[in-house]
This record gives C-alpha cells, sequence and structure tokens, in this order.
C-alpha cells in the first residue's frame, strides 16, 4: 500500500486539473475561429505551406491583374491595327480603281484628297493614346511617336509584363515594325544588359554569394510569345521580306497621293505590291496579337486552378475538422467535469471529520 | 517502588505529550511547502537489575527524525531542473514564435511579398505616379518591418539578459543562505538538537536552485554540506560560498558579421570561469541557450536579408535611369549637368550598410525619399514606358539570392520561422513530458515525506490515549502509595 498524503493528493489533483484545462483551452483557441494552426509551432512544417500558398496567391492576382491590363492593352492595339488595317485596304482599293489611266484628272484629285485623308488618320492612329500613354513608341511612350510627316520619334522597344511566373509578353507593338519594317527584327527588344553581370555588388557581398546575372532575372523574351517569331516560322509568310526595299505605309500613302496628284497610273500600280505587304504585315500583327491574348487567357485561367488547389490544399493544412473539433471539445468538458467531481470526493474528506 | 511508577508513569506522559506535539507540528504543516512528516522515535529506558529481576523504567524519546529519502531528493531536484528548462524554454521561445506569427496577421513574408508585387505593378505602368507611391509606401513598410522584427528581438534578448541576472542574484542569495543553514544544523546537532525543520528548509533552497540549474548535493565524509554545478563546480562547501556573475563576452564574429556580445555565467571570483557551456538545464540553461543560439541566429538571417535585398535591389535600381526628361546632345548622348541632379546611378535602399545589423538600419535613399521619379523603371535613358528596372526588382523575390545562392528570400524567411517553430514545438512536447516526470517525483516525495492527515488522526488518538493511560497509571500509583501511607494510621 503506498502512502497518500494530502500533498500527493493535491499534486494530483492540480496534474490532472490543469492538464485537461489545458487540453480544453487549446481546443476552445482553435474552435474560436476554426483554425488548427494558431502559430508555427502548432505545425511549423504547414505554417511554412500556409504561408508560402498564401504568397503564391498575392502572386497570382498581382498576375492577374498585369494579365487584365495587358489584354486591355492589347484590345486597344488591337483595335488601331484593325482601323489601320481598314484604311490600308481602302487604299488598296483606290490603288486598284485608279491603276487605269483611263480616269479623270479631276477625280485623281479628289481621290488624292481622300488619300491625304487616310494619311493623316493613319498618322492619328500612330499616335493614339491609351490614357496617357502612346501605345506605338516603343518605350517613348510619353511623347509623339510621329510627326504630322510621317517621321518616326519613338524607339523600337518592347515593353514586356511578367503573366504568370517567368511568362513575359509583348503589350505594346512599337510604330517602327508596324508602319516601317519589313522584317521584324526590330521587335525583338535586345537586353543590353544580356550576359553582363551586376555591376557595383560590393565584394564583400560578392564574396559571399555570387551576385544574379540580370539575364537571370529579366529572363530573355520568352521567345515563342515573340511576335516576330511567328512570321518568321510561318512558311506562308514570303522568305524575302527581309530583303525587299523598304515601304512604310506612310510613304506608300504619300507616293500614293503624289503620284495621284501628278496623274502617274504606273507608279500607282506599283504600289500594289508594297500595299499589300503593308496589309500582311497588320494582318500578321494581329494573329501574333490574337495568340498573345490566348495565351494570356490560358495563363490567367491556369492561375486561377491553382488558386483552387492552393486554396484547398491550405484549408487542409490551416483549418481545423469542425466535427473532430467540436467532439473533442465535448469530450474534454466531460473530463473536466468529472475531474472536478472526483477530486471534490479526494479532498473534503479525512478522518478528522468524524471525530468529535 | 511506588517512586518508580511515578516516574515510568512522567516518562509515559512526557514520551505521548512529545509525540501529540509532534503531531500537532504536522498537521500544523501540512500545507507547508517542501515540510517532511516528523515521527517521534521512543525507546525503553535503561532496565534496572535487582537480584535476579529486571525492573523496566518507562520510554525515553530518542529522537524527532524528519521522513525523508535523499534519492527520492536528489531525483526531484533533478527533475525539477529539467521542467523548469524545458518550461523556460518554452516561454522564450513561443515569445520568439510570436514575432514571426502571421498566421492571423500580416508579417515580414507578406510584407515583403507586396514590395516585389508592387514592382510587378510598376511594370504594367511604369508612367504612373500614384504607381511610384505605392512602391515607395510598400518598401517603407518593409523597411519598418525589419526594424520591428529587429526591435522584438532584441527586446527578447534584453530581457532574457536582466532575467538572467536577476536568476544569478537569487542564486547567490539562496547560496548564502544554504551556507548559514550548514553551519546552523551542525551546530543544533551537536548539541543534541533537532534540526528536522532546518533542513527541510535547506532542502527548500536547493529546490529552488535546482529550478535555475542543475545541481547535486550531498553531505561529504566530514559531514560538510556541499552544493556542486552539475559540470561545473562547487556553490556552496559547508560554510563557504562561490558567488556567480554574469558576464557579456567580446562580440560575436561570424566571419564579417558582428553578432551581439554573448553571455556568459562565470565564479564572480574567476573572471575566465564560464560555466554557459556546463549548465545545461534550469532556467539559467534554457535562457543562455535561447540567447545565445536561437536569438543570435535570427538576428543573423534577418540581418542576411536586409543586407541581401539593399544590395540586389540597389545594384539593379542603379543601372536605371530616372524618370525625368534628360537632356541629351545631337548624337544622343546624355549632357551631364550636375544642374540635373543625379540621372542614374541611384540607390533605392540607403547604402552603405554593414551585414551587422542590417535590419535594424535598413532604409530609403535619400533620392528615393524626396523624389519618386528617382524611383527608375527603364534600363535607357528618356524612356518612360521601359519597364525592365522594374520586372528586374520584381524578380528577386524568385531569384536564390540568399544562403550561398541556395535561397529565395521567401524560402530564407520561411525557414527561420520554421525552425524557430520546430524549436519550439519540440521544447512544448519536451515540456509536458518533464512537467509530468516532475509531477511524479514530487507525488513521490509527498508519499514519503508528506503529512497525510488521517494519518495523524489516528496518531492523535493514540497517543491522546496512551496519555490518558499513563495519567491514569499515575493515580493508581497516587493511589497505591496512600494505601500505604493508611497502614501506618
Amino acid at each position: 500500500m503506498s502512502r497518500v498524503s494530502e500533498g500527493s493528493t493535491i499534486h494530483a489533483v492540480n496534474f490532472s486539473i490543469g492538464k485537461t484545462k489545458e487540453k480544453l483551452e487549446n481546443l476552445q483557441l482553435q474552435g474560436s475561429n476554426l483554425k488548427r494552426v494558431q502559430k508555427p509551432s502548432d505545425d511549423p512544417v504547414g505554417n511554412m505551406e500556409i504561408l508560402s500558398i498564401r504568397s503564391r496567391k498575392i502572386d497570382g492576382n498581382q498576375y492577374k491583374r498585369n494579365a487584365s491590363v495587358a489584354k486591355a492593352q492589347l484590345s486597344f492595339t488591337e483595335n488601331a491595327i484593325e482601323e489601320l488595317t481598314d484604311i490600308m485596304v481602302k487604299a488598296k482599293e483606290l490603288t486598284i480603281s485608279q491603276s487605269s489611266n483611263i480616269f479623270d484628272p479631276a477625280i485623281r484629285q479628289s481621290v488624292a484628297k481622300e488619300v491625304a485623308q487616310l494619311h493623316n488618320q493613319a498618322i492619328s492612329i500612330g499616335n493614339r493614346r491609351l490614357g496617357n500613354k502612346y501605345i506605338f513608341g516603343g518605350h517613348k511612350t510619353l511623347t509623339k511617336p510621329f510627326s504630322d510627316e510621317g517621321k518616326y520619334l519613338g524607339d523600337s522597344k518592347q515593353t514586356k509584363v511578367e503573366i504568370g511566373k517567368d511568362i513575359f509578353v509583348p503589350i505594346t507593338f512599337d510604330g517602327n515594325s508596324i508602319f516601317f519594317e519589313k522584317n521584324g527584327t526590330a521587335m525583338k527588344s535586345e537586353s543590353p544588359l544580356k550576359n553582363s553581370p551586376f555591376e557595383n555588388i560590393d565584394k564583400q557581398f560578392k564574396t559571399k554569394r555570387e551576385a544574379p546575372q540580370f539575364e537571370e532575372i529579366i529572363p530573355d523574351n520568352n521567345s515563342e510569345l515573340d511576335i516576330n517569331r511567328i512570321p518568321a516560322n510561318d512558311p506562308a509568310a514570303p522568305k524575302s521580306l527581309a530583303e525587299e526595299a523598304r515601304s512604310s505605309i506612310f510613304t506608300n500613302l504619300k507616293t500614293l497621293e503624289n503620284a495621284l496628284i501628278t496623274d502617274n497610273h504606273e507608279i500607282i500600280q506599283d504600289l500594289l505590291p508594297g500595299l499589300d505587304d503593308n496589309i500582311d504585315r497588320l494582318v500578321q500583327a494581329r494573329t501574333s496579337l490574337g495568340s498573345t491574348m490566348n495565351k494570356i487567357d490560358y495563363s490567367v485561367s491556369a492561375i486561377e486552378k491553382n488558386d483552387i488547389i492552393n486554396e484547398e490544399y491550405k484549408s487542409k493544412i490551416e483549418d481545423a475538422d469542425v466535427a473532430e473539433l467540436f467532439t473533442d471539445l465535448s469530450r474534454q468538458q466531460n473530463v473536466l467535469n468529472a475531474t472536478y467531481k472526483s477530486s471534490a470526493q479526494l479532498m473534503n474528506n479525512n478522518l478528522m471529520k468524524y471525530i468529535n | 517502588m511506588g517512586a518508580d511508577l511515578f516516574s515510568i508513569g512522567r516518562s509515559s506522559l512526557r514520551t505521548s505529550k512529545k509525540s501529540l506535539a509532534t503531531t500537532s507540528h504536522n498537521i500544523a504543516n501540512a500545507n507547508t511547502e517542501g515540510f517532511s512528516r516528523q515521527v517521534v522515535t521512543a525507546e525503553t529506558s535503561t532496565p534496572i537489575q535487582s537480584g535476579n529481576n529486571v525492573y523496566g523504567t518507562g520510554v525515553n524519546v530518542k529522537s524527532v527524525k524528519r521522513v525523508h529519502d535523499k534519492l527520492i531528493e536528489q531525483k526531484l531536484n533533478h527533475s525539477t531542473s529539467n521542467h523548469s528548462y524545458d518550461e523556460q524554454r518554452t516561454d522564450q521561445l513561443s515569445n520568439v514564435e510570436q514575432i514571426f506569427n502571421e498566421i492571423n496577421s500580416d508579417g515580414m513574408n507578406k510584407i515583403m511579398n507586396r514590395f516585389f508585387n508592387s514592382f510587378r505593378e510598376l511594370s504594367n505602368q511604369p508612367e504612373n505616379e500614384v504607381v511610384r507611391n505605392l512602391v515607395r509606401d510598400n518598401a517603407h513598410i518593409v523597411t519598418k518591418d525589419f526594424k520591428r522584427i529587429s526591435n522584438e528581438i532584441v527586446q527578447a534578448k534584453n530581457r532574457i539578459d536582466s532575467q538572467l541576472k536577476g536568476s544569478v542574484d537569487d542564486i547567490n542569495s539562496l547560496s548564502q543562505t544554504i551556507s548559514e543553514l550548514n553551519v546552523e544544523i551542525i551546530r543544533l546537532e551537536n548539541i543534541g538538537g533537532e534540526a528536522g525543520d532546518l533542513r527541510d528548509k535547506r532542502d527548500s533552497a536547493i529546490k529552488t536552485i535546482a529550478e535555475f540549474m542543475p545541481i547535486t548535493a550531498y553531505e561529504d565524509g566530514n559531514s560538510q554540506y556541499v552544493v556542486n554545478i552539475v559540470g561545473g563546480g562547487s556553490l556552496v562547501a559547508g560554510g563557504i560560498v562561490n558567488k556567480l556573475a554574469v558576464r557579456e563576452t567580446a562580440t560575436d564574429e561570424v566571419g564579417s558579421y558582428k553578432g551581439e556580445a554573448r553571455v556568459e555565467i562565470g565564479f564572480a571570483a574567476n573572471a575566465s570561469s564560464n560555466l554557459s557551456e556546463s549548465i545545461k538545464g534550469g532556467t539559467i540553461g534554457a535562457l543562455t541557450q535561447t540567447r545565445n543560439n536561437e536569438i543570435q541566429d535570427l538576428r543573423l538571417q534577418l540581418d542576411e536579408m536586409a543586407h541581401g535585398l539593399v544590395h540586389v535591389t540597389n545594384a539593379i535600381h542603379r543601372r536605371g535611369y530616372v524618370n525625368k526628361e534628360i537632356p541629351v546632345d545631337a548624337q544622343g548622348n546624355i549632357i551631364n549637368d550636375p544642374r540635373n541632379g543625379k540621372i542614374t546611378g541611384i540607390n533605392f535602399f540607403k547604402e552603405p550598410i554593414d551585414l551587422t545589423q542590417a535590419a535594424e538600419k535598413i532604409e530609403l535613399s535619400d533620392e528615393i525619399s524626396s523624389d519618386l521619379n528617382n524611383i527608375a523603371t527603364g534600363l535607357s535613358p528618356n524612356s518612360p514606358g521601359d519597364n525592365r528596372i522594374a520586372i528586374a526588382i520584381s524578380k528577386i523575390q524568385h531569384e536564390k539570392i540568399l544562403g550561398d545562392g541556395s535561397n529565395t528570400f521567401e524560402e530564407a524567411y520561411l525557414q527561420s520561422v520554421g525552425s524557430i517553430g520546430i524549436s519550439t514545438g519540440k521544447s512544448k512536447v519536451n515540456e509536458e513530458q518533464s512537467k509530468g516526470i516532475l509531477a511524479q517525483a514530487k507525488s513521490i516525495k509527498e508519499r514519503i515525506s508528506g503529512v497525510s492527515l488521517d494519518e495523524e488522526a489516528t496518531n492523535m488518538i493514540k497517543y491522546q490515549q496512551s496519555y490518558e493511560a499513563s495519567a491514569k497509571m499515575i493515580r493508581v500509583a497516587d493511589e497505591m502509595f496512600d494505601s500505604v501511607l493508611q497502614m501506618l494510621r
């Protein structure tokens, strides 16, 4: 028989009540916000995963925002190119109708005026703005990319945005490649930082770890999305495009106008292939634009799908199992009540009571 | 003959009374912490031989002893040290853990994430002033959160430091008490006094020290009572006390990183003594370990993050050009005119910054704080639509920059949080376990040394009856004496 003293009884009572209460408190805390993980130590690995999933979620939201900005800008650009195509088709119709030499010079004069109108329209499209940004100016978005004579003042650089981790899409088309150039080389934004390491990172930092290369951080263009690749890879596209003489939309329109004024039908006839080239390129630009938009949609839906999966996974880690929690809670409550009752029995009795 | 009866009765009365007094003392101290119940040991007095007969002469109180088990006391001290170590460590680590808890609130991870995403937003519209503002605000929040965390860590460290100082003071005064008790106990016992209560007091003091650090206590061959620090030296030997002191080492250097000074516990009389490595249990063990390891590590990791962020962001940002019209000559070369201010090479965060205390000192550069247009987005001048710098900075998020190129910022941060979570979780499990063991040890001690009221009630009746019987015996002797006297009448 082991001896039971007042002290050992009290310790036993305290210990068992304390233990039950601690469990109950923990359950109560979980019940108050239905989360299983309250602090890192509740599930260190789970906590890391929760935080990382949250980050992915914020990233995803930003990517979705970027995607919607990209889409807005691209549809705006698409409209502009569409209008431009209409202008060029119109110009082509006029060219065809005026290519014979049987026309009245007076009519040619009025057609010339129409062409001049088209030229001005083309320039105004070239100078079109989304908000305060000129969409065809390359990186020079705040200054007019085209002079009234159709001289290009912008640069041939593309703005790209990230619409999914490491997925970059171009959101601008520089005026040079849409209005001027035949081959798309100008649309490839060559990073001058390519292959060059970060400069000026102080020695101490450098010795500790290799500084990241710039090109690792700005991935060179995601080539499959590069709109220039599309015509180049398209077997239907004329291979000799690059070698052909430079013929811009503006110079073609201007030439047409002048030829109409001077009544030179040969020049008018010669313009037809150039105009066809212009239209072809616009169509190609629209095609690649459309495929970029598809890519964006695809990326957004991938992010959304991931969000759902992540949310589900996060909930599994983070959220308490409600049924289990409340069963545990009421069981723990019963345990506590029982402990109280038995403790009261044990503590309120001793022999002294019975001695008179 | 009659006189014998009287003196036997008297000795019996005395013994019963002493026993009752002891019972009463036990009952009085039933709830006194550290009290050991006392029992009276009685023995028969030396008998007298007369002729062929042996006559008993009654009972004597031989001693009043406390019921006590040395081994169990040792076990209790040991489990006290273990438990208070785990308890203190859990406390401290939970405290640190809370600094990094962002389950129900925003923390560093989210803030860093927003910082990078604001650059991503800026890449959408590099021309937009409002977004630049957002970038700067988010960057500012990042610097503030680095400071918050670093401050809270420093505070945790300072709390530990003052707690350590307080503990050492407590230990020193307890050691003093023990040494005084040692002297007193020997003195009392040499003159045949009862020192049970003093021994209880000493045991209590030792148990309190055991909460601070693991110790062993024993009586050596010369009945000198010795208290030793496990793995250290002697704290008390008889009447001699070796006082402890808290010392700070020189700054802790890891490569070029100058960390906080470490804290050491040593003997006050010997400046070169260092017990920190040997004290592995008790609150002192927990405090020094948490302070010198976890907290120190966290600071280094946080500083590395802040330092890395500043350097990489600046390295990229310096290559960009300000968002302003920059005058160029006919060839397109930039005209350098000091009146235009800096046009490139601008730091985003303030430089120079050392790894040491980087998290505390991280700050936006003056250029960025004063002018939003100094947030560079473009890699070439006069290109408001150029967003390559903004993209590059946003991509730092996914770049393995920390830990010798093995971790992104998020990975490094989450690892720190994860490791503190794991330590805390482990410590909690240990605490639970050691709590159980301590409760068991306490209960064993209480079973042996604790007062049982039932037992005392029985004893009370037993000794009361024995007292009554002795009194009756004396009356019988008195009557016998009377009878003898009446015979003479």
